[in-house]
């Protein structure tokens, strides 16, 4: 049964027009302006349980939106979501708290520690607002402060702690409760790199060992592949991609980037495949394999000479994601990844630089 | 743990971390001390003016006036600025974090701002008391049931104020600028029982005030301080419970309304 069930989820936001001068000012109050921003519209999808999803989208894309109604900030304007089988939009009562209950939040750009104290007492104070038993809540924040390497940071005030310190502990303070639900909203913004990794490692942990579901917003690219076995993409508002990160990554603009260097200087030139960079002993060929087939690509340059090395690399993520993002529409984005996925068909019959049309190659 | 003794638990957590965070620099009290003072001095001035070769006005002697001042701004003072607080975690987005636990929003925050508000109460009515004894005499308690009952009505008082201010605060999931009814709320709590006795007023003010909660703020503590009389102490306790009863039904359901309409976009 999934976890999370998005069904054609909207939210439209209603704000008003600033008015551009003083007569307009006057009139604004009698009849506002105001401006409909559809921020996410009829989205839908499911996750189940030891999932981690990363949603991503560029900025204003709805990824916030979207987590805040999953988390109940938020009240959609059409369509459902049920987190758990509980409905998130609920206001007050039990189904509200069972669901609070079961699910954890990290928005990294925001605290839940209390700033002029160390993080101790907000383990404290959430222990109780999460109802969990003094002997309990000891024994989990033990086991978090273990885990997380914060043993040296729990007495101390966190205004004092570095950003990658308090990270830690707001992550920590958002398992206490043991949920099996948790979101996070840009976790690692402003991360440097060796704390990132110990975070995605955690994460990833989360995930494995306690069967933790993850649905993830980032910026980092980093984040997305280390964490997440699946991405859901979102534009204007609109599901544009949803599947495995392996497809994602392999597969959706049949890239690749082929890297060769030869122990002579060698003629390297090979027909209808021009080298990005070339030296008289090396090269790097970007090769769409909806023309070229790889196998025979590599034989070819097998054959021109002695090989010191070679290297084929997959489309850098970021560049996929950044083709999908830079789509001026919703409808543009579905047609990019659409072609992509076409692009996996024609790769089978596809003929490969330097070989025949019988894929033999040249001598 | 009993569902009941874990409800008491998350509340009195509440109110004690925020009052460990409160406390956390004592040179946060140093501005409302110094504040406070100055406006005791003020006014104990005033009224010595106002009174000369006037032994009464409106019932009240210059000593009783000055008295009321000090207990009615403790009220004042002590839990007259929840409103900002709560009004910049709702601007802020921190109100993210606040809507997703399983705890009743309005009573949460009621413990987490009290817990400090009445320390800052206590620590202010020292001063005072101090500042009473040498502008005004002793103070006039009449007996320890009277002094119970100024305490009641002090935290009356500061109920009263927690729940008013906390719906003006709450207008914020509606309105991107609010800050405009709660200057008025403000001005209307200082006319209106602080500044002055609610006896100064004219009759008609008097009566359309007595209508409003805003007579039931500062007015009550001050009046049963000095002019205690058991049976207007327990009009006024009753009323004071009626007005809080009413504005925490009125924060409850305005945060219904409101948490519905939030409208935080972006991240």
């Amino acid at each position: 049964m999934p976890v999370i069930e998005v069904d054609r989820l909207s939210k439209t936001f209603r704000s008003r027009v600033k008015p551009r001068g003083f007569v307009a000012g006057i009139r604004a109050v009698a009849k506002p302006e105001t401006r409909i921003v559809d921020a996410v519209r009829a989205v839908s999808f499911s996750v189940e349980e030891a999932e981690a999803v990363a949603f991503l989208g560029p900025n204003g894309a709805g990824k916030s939106t979207t987590i805040k109604m999953l988390t109940g900030i938020l009240s959609p304007s059409s369509g459902s979501a049920r987190v758990l089988g509980l409905d998130p939009s609920k206001r007050g009562g039990r189904e509200r708290n069972a669901l609070a209950r079961s699910i954890g939040a990290v928005f990294g750009q925001k605290s839940q520690l209390w700033f002029h104290l160390p993080p101790a007492d907000s383990f404290r104070l959430l222990g109780a607002v999460y109802e969990i038993d003094r002997k309990a809540l000891a024994a989990r924040s033990g086991e978090l402060v273990e885990r997380f390497g914060m043993a040296e940071l729990m007495d101390v005030p966190v205004r004092r702690l570095s950003l990658g310190q308090r990270i830690r502990c707001e992550i920590a303070a958002s398992l206490l409760h043991s949920p099996r639900v948790l979101f996070l909203d840009e976790p690692t913004i402003g991360l440097d790199v060796v704390v990132k990794r110990e975070i995605r490692l955690l994460l990833e942990e989360l995930v494995k060992r306690d069967r933790v579901t993850i649905f993830l917003t980032s910026h980092d690219i980093g984040d997305i592949e280390k964490i997440c076995k699946r991405a859901i993409i979102i534009h204007h508002g609109e599901v544009v991609v949803d599947e495995s990160m392996k497809d994602l990554k392999h597969r959706a603009l049949a890239k690749k980037y082929v890297g060769v260097k030869y122990a002579h200087p060698v003629d390297i030139d090979l027909p209808g495949l021009s080298p990005v960079k070339r030296t008289e002993d090396a090269a790097r060929f970007e090769v769409d394999t909806r023309r070229h087939r790889l196998p025979e690509l590599i034989a070819a340059l097998a054959a021109r000479g002695e090989l010191l090395d070679l290297t084929v690399e997959d489309e850098p993520l970021e560049n996929i994601i950044a083709e999908i993002f830079g789509s001026r529409s919703a409808a543009e984005a579905s047609a990019v990844t659409a072609a992509a996925r076409d692009a996996r068909v024609e790769e089978e019959d596809a003929p490969v630089a330097g070989t025949d049309a019988d894929g033999r190659g040249e001598p | 743990m009993s569902r009941a003794a874990a409800v008491v638990r998350k509340y009195a957590t509440t109110s004690a971390v925020s009052l460990r965070n409160r406390t956390a620099y004592f040179s946060n009290y140093f501005g409302s001390l110094v504040t406070y003072g100055l406006f005791v001095f003020v006014f104990s001035r005033v009224w010595t003016a106002a009174f000369a070769g006037k032994a009464v006005i409106a019932g009240y002697t210059r000593e009783a006036a000055i008295w009321y001042f000090i207990v009615a701004e403790l009220a004042a003072f002590g839990f007259g600025r929840f409103y900002w607080g709560l009004s910049r975690d709702m601007k802020s987005g921190q109100v993210a974090y606040l809507l997703i636990r399983p705890y009743g929003f309005v009573a949460y925050h009621f413990f987490e701002r009290m817990g400090p508000a009445l320390v800052d109460t206590i620590v202010l009515a020292a001063e005072g008391f101090a500042l009473g004894t040498l502008f005004a005499g002793p103070p006039p308690v009449a007996n320890s049931l009277a002094a119970i009952a100024v305490v009641a009505s002090l935290l009356l008082a500061g109920s009263l104020q927690y729940f008013l201010q906390m719906t003006i605060a709450m207008t914020a999931f509606w309105l991107e600028e609010n800050a405009a009814f709660f200057w008025i709320y403000q001005k209307l709590s200082l006319v209106v029982g602080t500044l002055v006795p609610l006896e100064f007023l004219p009759d008609t003010a008097r009566k359309v005030a007595s209508w409003t909660p805003f007579a039931y703020l500062a007015y009550p503590p001050a009046r049963i301080f000095v002019a205690w009389d058991p049976r207007d102490a327990a009009s006024l306790l009753l009323s004071q419970a009626a007005w809080v009863l009413g504005a925490a039904l009125l924060a409850k359901a305005v945060f219904l309304l409101g948490s519905r309409s939030v409208s935080v976009n972006g991240g």
